[in-house]
């Protein structure tokens, strides 16, 4: 293998549409004789897999594929939803934080389409990701979850049908414990017991902005001139929590922090959906599970700051055990690249079964997000979003070949490598060696 | 890691906190007979049903045959003896908490401090030790950073008693940063904290007279016509080649930079960092200069191919350039294998990659005498293992590190038993 200098730029040059020009035009494809990692009904050898318009039409291994369709010689090669990260901040344009007030459910992130991150995931076989708002307030902004749909308009790589999320964050980032600015020019709240009251504070006047609502809506059937309350744009994103119609990701990381938050929603009457990093989640698993939280952590990160000394790489394990759905993100420009490394970690510590760890990076993450009917899994009538390794994701020298969203070739190994290759040899950008 | 559960599931269940280093009355060592494993060479091969008798923290003997009746038995029948693997840059020691300030002890005051030891600063209590032998690492190297010129690094193996336990080989190499040289990269991640990587802010005038005054120095004490002085005398072992340059250069600019400066003064150098060494492949083969990565679970430049930092220890094995792998902070580095099998992915043999993780840097360091792979008359470093370490699906069950049995008893096994076993809640009113 042969790295040539420089061929990123060269593809963005190339255009992104030329990445692969039979394959985009069509949202047909075929893997044949490869090991079908399924998720959901286990792994198949010797397994075909049919994409048609978009969506997968056959997996088994006695299936045939339509003649004309694209085919991908599987041979020894593995098969698996395509990878989806339930918290990354890649391709966000002009900040991920909100910061000047530690309540902002009304902002939402905005996206750039540019970004090479999404190239770098789909290289690592990710297809799906949850673009966060970070974690400096209390209850953050919304995020927004895209297919990596590279060199596709922004409002197109937005995964329609996913979840509203919102953020919330608790511990050192919201009360800046890190902040070496004095207490008289810090932000309220600067402390666990601050960030307690913020929630109780917010979502007391949400509960009175939705009865007033509520009180105008019933007015208004018998009388046409009833007067509607002020439009608040913040109360109103908190009323959708209420609601249930924007979904809570909390970042978190000790186990005192998640059970105040468990214990504030209780009796708030909103619930939290999925835990974000839930890096002591192991300590309060049966809470969180009984609350009917989620989790979505590290892999392995441990003793970067005080609030990450317990955490242990055995978590994973640990929460699932006791029943909670747990999936392993990135947080990072990096690990995206790499999930599948992330997950087998599940293994390494704690003897999570293969596949237990797979949902990790799969259909877990599919359902925090709220996709996993369209994604997370090879069964007929999902998506096709595909992603064909070169040998179990969770063995060595396992690499990402091919990645596929809704039947069409985004990243093809062969074809970046061949690109380098023309750029260097025609001298086009990055050419030079 | 199922020894981990089976034997703290036990563990657990009688006494926790009290689990003694060594299995002798005290003052005395066991003999081990680790029996009827498969052992993996430093080359990947593989001896089948081969004993290792390990006597004073060395093995002794091995070969199927072997046998004593007084050792200790482990039985290894089914699974595999690795040499224990070796994280060729870190901070473990020096740095507990990244975020807190007085846990970073890495770098010194001052741009010339030649005379700085990291072995003397290590914290033999270090949280990160624990976690980081129980996948395997049996020894790591801890290096200053900072300055100028950051210090003596050090050689150690991942357990011990004291720090003068710990130590492999005590000054591993002295940390020079070039101006305008490759310090600064490895991960932020865990345990980064205060001077995570050296870059230096002395000019090149001001290392040029330093290196010079230090040359006098040299010759003159060895006339025998100088006075005892410290910070020269620390620098003596450079020009005496007894210790390795290791000077951190990632570019192909700062590489070339860092092996001109070595011959200009007459030293050994090792290249920390390389992220475009396999750009200078054939020149760093032919001078004999080795690599220590730096983290190869980094994210790229825009500038550069995806697969560029994962490709490059595959060309770099091609052209014959000895490397190893680090993963540059403390707390993660127990994944310096899973750094490798990324190689192996785009394009490392296998092999190599074994090799990079233990016999390599093991010479790199002048410790091969010592550690680095299974052998006869070498220190009692391995770890046995269901398959390849750098499958993720393999389970780590037992490891040695000078002969004796590690326990499990590692901040994070600890808390995973405490927690596996938490009853169902019982809330009161």
């Amino acid at each position: 293998m042969q790295i040539l200098t420089s061929s990123f730029r060269a593809i963005l040059a190339a255009g992104s549409v030329a990445l692969l020009p039979g394959a985009l035009a069509s949202q047909d494809i075929a893997i044949r004789n490869a090991t079908l990692i399924t998720i959901t009904g286990g792994d198949i050898e010797n397994g075909t897999i049919v994409v048609r318009n978009g969506k997968i039409s056959a997996v088994g291994r006695n299936v045939n594929i339509p003649a004309g369709v694209r085919t991908i010689d599987g041979t020894g090669k593995f098969v698996m939803p395509g990878i989806i990260d339930a918290h990354s901040h890649a391709a966000l344009e002009n900040g991920i934080n909100e910061g000047s007030e530690s309540v902002t459910p009304e902002v939402q992130v905005q996206l750039k389409n540019d970004d090479p991150v999404i190239y770098r995931a789909l290289a690592g076989g990710v297809t799906a990701a949850n673009l966060l708002h970070g974690s400096a307030n209390t209850i953050g902004g919304q995020s927004r979850v895209i297919k990596m749909r590279w060199g596709m308009p922004v409002d197109s790589m937005y995964f329609k049908g996913a979840f509203r999320i919102v953020k919330f964050a608790l511990g050192e980032n919201v009360t800046r414990a890190s902040s070496t600015a004095p207490a008289d020019e810090r932000r309220f709240p600067m402390t666990r017991m601050g960030v307690d009251f913020t929630l109780r504070y917010w979502f007391t006047k949400a509960k009175e902005y939705d009865a007033e609502w509520t009180e105008y809506k019933t007015a208004a059937k018998s009388n046409p001139n009833a007067i509607p309350p002020r439009r608040d744009l913040r109360l109103e994103a908190l009323t959708d929590i209420l609601h249930g119609d924007l979904k809570v990701h909390a970042h978190s990381y000790r186990a005192d922090e998640i059970l105040m938050l468990i214990r504030a929603a209780d009796e708030l009457g909103f619930k939290i959906h999925t835990f974000q990093h839930v890096l002591e989640g192991y300590k309060v698993a049966d809470e969180m599970a009984k609350h009917g939280a989620m989790a979505s952590t590290f892999a392995d990160m441990w003793a970067y700051k005080v609030e990450a000394w317990d955490a242990i790489p055995f978590n994973m394990a640990l929460m699932s055990e006791r029943g909670v759905v747990v999936s392993v993100n990135s947080d990072s420009d990096e690990r995206i690249r790499r999930l599948y490394q992330e997950a087998g970690v599940g293994v390494r510590y704690g003897n999570m079964r293969v596949n237990e760890a797979l949902k990790m990076i799969t259909l877990n993450p599919a359902k925090q997000l709220g996709v996993d009917k369209m994604v997370g899994s090879l069964e007929v009538g999902k998506d096709g979003d595909i992603a064909i390794f070169s040998a179990h994701p969770f063995a060595p020298g396992a690499m990402a070949e091919y990645t596929i969203i809704d039947g069409k070739v985004y990243f093809d190994r062969n074809e970046a490598v061949t690109l380098r290759k023309t750029a260097a040899q025609t001298g086009g950008p990055g050419g030079a060696r | 890691m199922s020894r981990f559960m089976q034997r703290g599931a036990a563990l657990a269940a009688v006494v926790l906190p009290s689990i003694a280093m060594a299995q002798a009355s005290p003052g005395e060592s066991t003999d081990y007979l680790i029996r009827g494993g498969t052992v993996i060479t430093e080359t990947g091969a593989k001896l089948p049903n081969t004993n290792i008798l390990v006597h004073n923290g060395r093995i002794t003997q091995m070969g199927a045959n072997v046998t004593a009746s007084a050792a200790k038995v482990i039985d290894a029948t089914g699974k595999f003896v690795y040499p224990g693997m070796i994280d060729a840059n870190t901070g473990i020691g020096l740095q507990e908490i990244g975020g807190v300030q007085t846990m970073s002890m890495r770098s010194e005051m001052g741009q010339f401090n030649p005379h700085i030891r990291a072995l003397v600063g290590l914290n033999v209590e270090s949280e990160i030790l624990g976690v980081t032998r129980m996948n395997g690492v049996t020894s790591v190297i801890t290096s200053p950073s900072g300055g100028s010129i950051s210090g003596q690094a050090t050689l150690i193996n991942t357990a011990g008693w004291t720090w003068e336990d710990l130590a492999v080989q005590r000054n591993a190499g002295i940390v020079i940063n070039l101006p305008g040289g490759g310090g600064g990269r490895g991960r932020g991640g865990g345990g980064g904290g205060r001077g995570g990587g050296g870059s230096s802010e002395a000019t090149a005038a001001e290392l040029q007279n330093f290196m010079q005054a230090s040359q006098d120095y040299n010759t003159k004490r060895t006339a025998g016509v100088a006075k005892l002085d410290l910070v020269y005398e620390a620098m003596r072992p450079l020009f005496k080649k007894e210790v390795p340059a290791i000077i951190p250069a990632n570019t192909e600019a700062q590489i070339k930079a860092a092996m001109d400066f070595a011959d200009l003064y007459g030293l050994r150098v090792v290249i920390q960092g390389g992220a475009q060494a396999y750009k200078v492949r054939t020149l760093l083969a032919q001078k004999k200069v080795p690599v220590v990565l730096g983290s190869i679970q980094s994210a790229p430049g825009d500038d550069v191919p995806y697969d560029e930092i994962y490709a490059q220890p595959g060309l770099l094995n091609d052209a014959g350039v000895k490397f190893a792998f680090s993963t540059g902070n403390g707390s993660n580095a127990r994944h310096v294998s899973f750094h490798a099998a990324l190689a192996v992915a785009y394009g490392l043999a296998p092999d190599a990659a074994l090799k990079a993780l233990t016999i390599w840097p093991a010479e790199i360091f002048g410790a091969d005498k010592d550690i680095g792979s299974i052998a006869q008359g070498k220190l009692a470093n391995f770890f046995i293992t269901t398959g390849d370490p750098l499958d993720l699906r393999t389970q780590v069950v037992d490891v040695f590190i000078k002969g004796r049995q590690v326990p499990d008893d590692d901040r994070h096994n600890r808390l995973y038993l405490k927690y596996k076993a938490r009853p169902l809640p019982v809330v009161t009113p």
